[in-house]
């Protein structure tokens, strides 16, 4: 298993985080028209996509929280575990932004049909913030020796570090399912201009 | 070490320190590195640090509505950079910071900047020299931006720093001057300086 510089995984981490937030802000100044609209009858809206990542960090960030607490100084070093690392590799994108494993989410993390657009996205933004909140102090702490109870069942714990790698990864999946959620609802894509090539 | 040599020169160019001072502020700036288009501050974030860039180019934007970007500022070696409003208030930013290339800078948090500050006035007073130099700035590209034709700020910018056609991409330049990119090429044209 690769082993990571522990500093510089959260810094690599923190910085995939401020790139959602940054998705999130062009999704703030979008039509709520088009963050509402399901691309066909069953499939998820963006906010609906939000809401869904919204009710894991409503656990995570809290479970993440407490176990931070615990008094184990980091040790520079963090080896992944290896259901961790499966996980994370199962969730995160791939380089060309393709998903390449579709999978199914849990019934008590379906989104409602309709909600509001705003107070979705704000909650989301709050959420990222408070996530690197918690990287930036997970810096001081043992990110391999600290386990975090996991959603779907809280008997099993992983690594804090696995945690965080497969929250953001989770993440970073659905903002491929939202921009291809936007090209389906507007016909075209006007894709965030931030992340064009450079000239 | 070469990047502090580098600083040390920088602060020497810009306000005169006693040896005590200079050498007090020289200590401990981590460095830090990432690559291109990297945000480095989201809004929404209290700047935590205040960086040197050793090497590449950034930028500060701004997302307005219907998906507007304004580039706020750029900066490049050899330079201090970060979002100088919320390190200095240490409030919430409203704008991004993000390297436009691979970017190497040296990096040193509020609290020991603040605790330099305290202890040694000369440092406080030099803080408060180069920020109202920005202030200078940034006020005058706020006349440029209210009184200025497209035309008149192009050149103003060319005048001012020649150098940023070859090192910026023309997009961002045009968002930072508040013109269209097709704008900016036409006027790159066109224009003689």
């Amino acid at each position: 298993m690769k082993k990571y510089n522990s500093i510089e995984l959260l810094i690599k981490l923190q910085a995939d985080v401020r790139q959602m937030i940054l998705e999130a802000n062009y999704l703030q100044s979008t039509d709520p028209g088009i963050l509402l609209q399901q691309p066909v009858a069953g499939k998820w809206s963006v906010i609906q996509v939000l809401e869904h990542l919204n009710s894991y960090g409503n656990y995570y960030l809290l479970a993440i929280e407490r176990s931070l607490l615990q008094n184990k100084p980091s040790t520079g070093a963090f080896k992944p575990g290896w259901i961790g690392d499966y996980f994370t590799k199962l969730m995160k994108p791939g380089e060309n932004g393709r998903i390449a494993h579709k999978m199914q989410s849990p019934k008590d993390h379906r989104p409602h049909s309709h909600p509001d657009a705003f107070p979705v996205l704000t909650t989301f933004l709050e959420q990222q913030h408070y996530l690197l909140e918690l990287l930036e102090r997970a810096k001081a702490k043992n990110i391999g020796g600290i386990r975090t109870p996991i959603s779907i069942s809280r008997i099993i714990k992983l690594k804090t570090g696995d945690v965080f790698r497969f929250l953001i990864a989770h993440e970073q999946r659905h903002f491929v399912q939202i921009e291809n959620t936007l090209v389906a609802v507007r016909g075209t894509t006007n894709k965030y201009p931030a992340t064009l090539p450079v000239m | 070490m070469s990047d502090t040599i580098l600083l040390r020169q920088f602060i020497t160019a810009a306000y005169p320190l006693k040896d005590e001072e200079m050498e007090a502020l020289l200590t401990g700036w981590q460095p830090f590195e990432c690559r291109r288009k990297t945000i480095i501050t989201a809004a929404g974030e209290t700047e935590r640090y205040l960086y040197f860039v050793l090497e590449g180019i950034q930028r500060g934007f701004y997302i307005g509505n219907d998906k507007q970007e304004a580039t706020i500022v750029f900066t490049y070696a050899p330079s201090f950079s970060g979002l100088a409003d919320s390190f200095l208030t240490q409030t919430p930013s409203k704008y991004f910071m993000e390297t436009l290339t691979n970017s190497r800078f040296l990096r040193k948090s509020y609290k020991e900047i603040e605790a330099l500050m305290n202890q040694y006035p000369n440092i406080q007073r030099m803080v408060l020299y180069l920020t109202g130099f920005i202030l200078k700035g940034v006020l005058e590209r706020q006349i440029e931006l209210q009184c200025f034709s497209a035309e008149e700020k192009f050149k103003a910018l060319l005048k001012r720093s020649p150098h940023v056609l070859q090192i910026i991409p023309h997009k961002y330049l045009a968002s930072y001057l508040g013109i269209d990119a097709t704008t900016f090429s036409k006027l790159l044209g066109t224009v003689r300086l």
